[in-house]
């Protein structure tokens, strides 16, 4: 019930630009950035950037069937590019335990829960606990309130998330994935968030 | 599509390595295939190997004048066609070649083959509207592919076609259903079902082969996600037990006792005439075995009861409708609908075909008009070599229109896809190593 569920464009490019070893950067100004999405299942996690891919059209991302892969590069104002590489996973319960094989070498993190259970919430700091101990060192945590359209139905006050992303340093936002609310304020102010390698620094990069 | 030069692959590499400039890559390949030969295998410096030699040889490409002028796409291809020459020549060398690879192999392949026995859907958490067992065929036939191929890229490519039919389905249904777009939710368990179905041959090291030899800087993006689900099944597959399948132990063991019994009750039957009276336990659960009944009605039997039944039911429309194209005109439908109506078509074959012989009918047909007949060829063609698969590397025409028909469905789905055209017709050259590398043998060996 998160999200509409028409087709995704068809249309399709060629994936473009210098293929760079594994990792985050393709350079100071472009940033490839591998971005894990956490949470439990039927909290919206897929529509949040189905909304997210589908909201900003851009010729040259790939739209692929299905959400569980999808990239999509948005600019800043500082006239820098993020390309996000966004992975979805399986939020079952029976699932948890191979989630290190997704987060491992990822820049960001957002983890998501409803806002209308109580249970998801708990995954949820759950998931940060984890991210904490076995993430990469300097990984971009986001705490997301998504379904934030369904106020009547709330049971987990802002307050809460709130209180409980700033004691833990992430990010926190509430979207809906269903009306777009938020949804590409939340991926923007993660580009803002990512570290910047320094300008000069791009040796690691295959050559053009 | 692309530029025609761009379709070239190992035959177009190994053209340019004929070139009187190239002696020197020749030289250094054939050093560094021979340099194995003399080495026991360590996969940790192997792969190390392997890779970096591949790196070097791209840099060096790049500069050298046999690529002066061409395109990032045209040396991607060089690194593709020296990744599939140099790992075809080295795969009997580093494939599955440590004893404690090929018990993990075996061990897993042995779990599978039980627990399919009995696994359910649910058990995995696969919502019903997404519950296609007929259709996974589809994929499962994907993924026992894999060792038809030696390159490490070929065999990623088996693994991301049947990532690919699986998408496919779920969005399908998703659409039929007005669920919400398939995520990872749907599409990891979905997967594991598959993967468990199929049961491909050396799981195990048929990754870490891909893990190891794969170029990469090319395991990246869309490849480096789902391979990594592929990852995520052999570890969830190993790990099964009752709490990870929702059944109480006793339920489990007692599952897992019978698909044992099963098991082998099968491999002392083939032998011997199938007799139903010897094999005490489940007997229903048999897929190779149905119970054998003079009582079984024909198919046109079926087909008449059911449109006898369809005619008196005030509902029926409703049915129809959830087949979209069947009130379709000629000229309501877009080249966009080609994609979906051939998947429908597939699965429609499938299904058919599957209950067909499901009902012992030895010739299925359906009423198709000459052009069509090939394609219902290739369809039970695809399906009997399901049993001789692994004895044939080389399964001829119904491979080649898996591919185009894998192609037009997607589109640029995965970044390494265009290659797959490319090389097709490579393919099934390379691993026998015949003409074009034994003709470069004289030059590169």
């Amino acid at each position: 019930m998160g999200c509409s569920s028409s087709l995704p464009d068809r249309g399709s490019g060629r994936l473009v630009g210098p293929n760079v070893e594994n990792g985050g950067a393709a350079d100071a100004k472009n940033l490839r950035v591998k971005l894990v999405l956490l949470g439990d299942s039927g909290v919206g996690k897929s529509c949040i950037v189905l909304r997210f891919v589908r909201g900003q059209f851009d010729p040259t991302s790939k739209v692929t069937v299905g959400a569980s892969f999808l990239s999509q590069t948005i600019a800043l104002q500082d006239s820098t590019t993020v390309k996000f590489e966004i992975w979805d996973t399986a939020g079952q319960e029976r699932y948890a335990a191979l989630a290190p094989l997704y987060y491992r070498g990822a820049a960001v993190a957002v983890i998501v829960y409803d806002i209308t259970s109580p249970e998801s919430f708990n995954k949820a700091q759950y998931w940060v606990k984890e991210l904490q101990k076995h993430g990469t060192p300097d990984i971009v945590l986001a705490l997301v309130g998504n379904k934030a359209d369904l106020h009547e139905k709330r049971e987990v006050s802002v307050q809460d998330g709130m209180g409980y992303a700033e004691k833990n340093g992430m990010f926190f936002i509430e979207t809906s994935a269903k009306t777009a609310d938020n949804i590409n304020l939340l991926f923007e102010e993660i580009a803002k968030r990512l570290p910047r390698p320094a300008l000069s620094s791009s040796s690691s990069i295959q050559n053009p | 599509m692309e530029n025609a030069d761009v379709f070239t692959g190992l035959h177009e590499f190994l053209e340019r390595m004929r070139q009187p400039s190239a002696s020197d890559f020749v030289k250094s390949i054939k050093s560094f295939i021979v340099s194995f030969t003399n080495n026991s295998p360590d996969p940790e410096r192997d792969s190390a190997a392997v890779q970096n030699f591949f790196a070097q040889m791209e840099v060096d490409f790049r500069v050298h004048p046999l690529w002066a002028g061409c395109s990032e796409e045209e040396l991607d291809s060089a690194g593709e066609g020296l990744e599939k020459y140099v790992m075809t020549k080295l795969f009997t060398r580093v494939f599955a070649s440590l004893p404690d690879d090929v018990k993990l192999d075996n061990i897993l392949h042995e779990k599978m083959a039980l627990v399919q026995q009995f696994i359910r859907p649910e058990n995995l958490d696969i919502q019903a509207p997404f519950q296609n067992e007929t259709s996974w065929l589809l994929a499962q036939k994907e993924l026992q592919k894999i060792n038809m191929y030696k390159a490490p890229r070929d065999k990623l490519v088996c693994i991301l076609n049947c990532c690919k039919v699986i998408n496919n389905l779920l969005l399908n249904a998703s659409i039929a259903s007005n669920e919400n777009p398939p995520g990872a939710d749907e599409f990891l368990p979905v997967l594991i079902y598959v993967t468990l179905k199929a049961n491909p041959p050396q799981l195990h090291s048929n990754l870490l082969y891909i893990q190891r030899y794969r170029r990469q800087s090319r395991l990246v993006a869309e490849a480096a996600y789902f391979f990594t689900n592929m990852l995520s099944v052999e570890s969830f597959i190993s790990n099964i037990d009752a709490k990870a399948l929702s059944m109480d132990e006793t339920e489990f063991e007692k599952n897992m006792e019978s698909a044992r019994a099963i098991l082998s009750g099968l491999s002392t039957d083939l032998n011997s005439q199938p007799n139903q009276s010897d094999q005490p336990v489940n007997i229903n659960k048999e897929p190779t075995a149905p119970p054998k009944s003079s009582k079984v009605p024909s198919l046109s039997d079926l087909e008449d009861k059911g449109a006898a039944l369809l005619v008196n039911d005030k509902q029926a429309s409703q049915v129809f409708r959830q087949y979209p194209y069947l009130f379709a005109h000629v000229g309501d439908l877009t080249v966009n609908d080609v994609e979906d109506l051939l998947n429908n078509y597939k699965q429609l074959v499938f299904k058919y075909v599957c209950l067909s012989k499901g009902l012992g009918d030895s010739a299925p047909s359906l009423p198709l008009k000459s052009s069509e007949t090939q394609d219902r060829q290739h369809a039970e063609t695809a399906k009997q070599q399901d049993h001789t698969r692994a004895a044939e590397p080389n399964d001829g025409p119904s491979k080649d229109t898996d591919r185009k028909d894998d192609g037009s469905n997607t589109g640029s789905l995965f970044e390494v896809e265009s290659l797959e055209s490319k090389l097709s017709e490579d393919q099934t050259v390379a691993p026998q190593d015949s003409k074009h590398e034994e003709s470069s043998q004289s030059q590169l060996s």
